[in-house]
């Protein structure tokens, strides 16, 4: 009988791994453990250019909130269509596919762009609570999209219509965190 | 005409609005986030309708269903930027008249408003004769690489806003000046 729930308890493990790790000493060194690679980005081909050109910096911010816009723009069509607002004549499963490719295309664009950023300035994110905030955010978001999401919409999609409302809430959620923290981080120069 | 844009500029500052506006960290930075993070809503949709004009993206959708419904969302998007964008300018005027990059930006929205009118009557003309394919016919495609290009141009312009290279308190060269709308004898900046 457990085994109709793998994915539930394997959700709810990871939620405890999470939390026990986020409490224990383990966080702390993992954190001191990657200050080398954080020094050693700054002194990557990404991190002199980052840190040489400003311009050549901000063009690569330009290109990341291009693909936040993206990101932003699959996730509110496929959505969308989870809350019934549109493409309500269109199946969940081809709406969801369709949006896929995209959706990944996008999300390769930011974390490319965001590595290059980030090693320009990487000493300065790795002091910042809220870049690691990020960091946790977006791994939720990907953990969120290609382990629960997917699955769960390929199984249930068209016989459970509240889960539907349920996954579309989350994902906007999840990713609006993303979004903001990732804003937050310009503030907190 | 810049010294006309300047004086504007001047008195515009001079208003308890605009102050009250610049010095509260917290308002400030909610209209700047609601700028930024409201690309997602406006920016995403458009990308989305051009990509799927261009064949990289939904492409088992029909175009004009995907142009159709996505249009009002990302209406309400781009109002809410300009309302925003409005207001950043009204924060700091001065600054913002006489920046190179916001004069820039301005040109390439209107490019993109031009092509847009103009791509709205290509498809009206069109008259959903190609829907099903994967590919807008050539007119329209140039119409939504155009739209991609105007639009990441805007992107890396507002970008650039925040950099002062070519700011009038740094007495940019003669062209750079006049482009800029520097005022020889201006007192503030």
């Amino acid at each position: 009988m457990l085994m109709n729930y793998k994915r539930s308890i394997f959700t709810v493990l990871m939620i405890a791994l999470g939390t026990g790790f986020a409490l224990s000493d383990l966080r702390i060194e993992t954190w001191q453990g990657l200050q080398g690679v954080f020094e050693w980005s700054e002194t990557t081909l990404f991190g002199h250019i980052g840190k040489t050109w400003g311009a050549a910096f901000a063009v690569v911010e330009a290109f990341h909130l291009v693909g936040l816009a993206l990101l932003g723009g699959t996730i509110l069509f496929s959505d969308g269509r989870l809350l019934g607002l549109w493409f309500i004549d269109q199946s969940i499963a081809t709406v969801e596919q369709q949006a896929s490719r995209p959706f990944s295309a996008a999300l390769a664009l930011l974390i490319f762009t965001g590595v290059f950023m980030a090693c320009g300035v990487a000493m300065k994110i790795y002091y910042l609570p809220v870049f690691w905030y990020k960091m946790l955010a977006l791994f939720i978001g990907c953990a969120f999209v290609y382990g629960l999401r997917r699955p769960l919409l390929r199984t249930y999609a068209e016989s459970h219509p509240g889960l539907n409302k349920l996954v579309a809430v989350a994902s906007l959620m999840v990713w609006f965190t993303v979004t903001a923290t990732g804003r937050w981080i310009g503030f907190s120069g | 005409m810049n010294e006309s844009i300047y004086q504007l500029a001047v008195w515009l500052d001079s208003t308890r609005w605009s102050t009250m506006l610049h010095e509260s960290f917290y308002m400030y930075n909610w209209v700047e986030t609601t700028h930024v993070l409201t690309l997602m809503i406006s920016l995403g949709l458009l990308l989305v309708i051009d990509l799927r004009m261009l064949g990289y993206a939904l492409p088992g959708m029909p175009a004009s269903q995907v142009a159709d419904r996505l249009h009002w969302p990302m209406i309400f998007g781009f109002t809410v930027m300009f309302i925003t964008g409005a207001l950043l300018f009204y924060a700091i005027p001065v600054r913002s008249a006489q920046s190179l990059w916001l004069r820039i930006k301005f040109v390439l929205l209107i490019c993109a408003f031009v092509n847009a009118v103009l791509f709205h009557r290509q498809m009206r003309q069109a008259n959903n004769s190609w829907d099903t394919e994967r590919r807008a016919p050539a007119r329209l495609r140039l119409g939504a690489l155009l739209s991609i290009s105007f639009w990441v141009g805007v992107v890396i312009c507002g970008r650039l806003i925040a950099y002062d290279w070519f700011d009038c308190a740094k007495e940019p060269s003669p062209f750079i000046a006049t482009v800029a709308g520097c005022v020889a004898g201006q007192e503030q900046f």
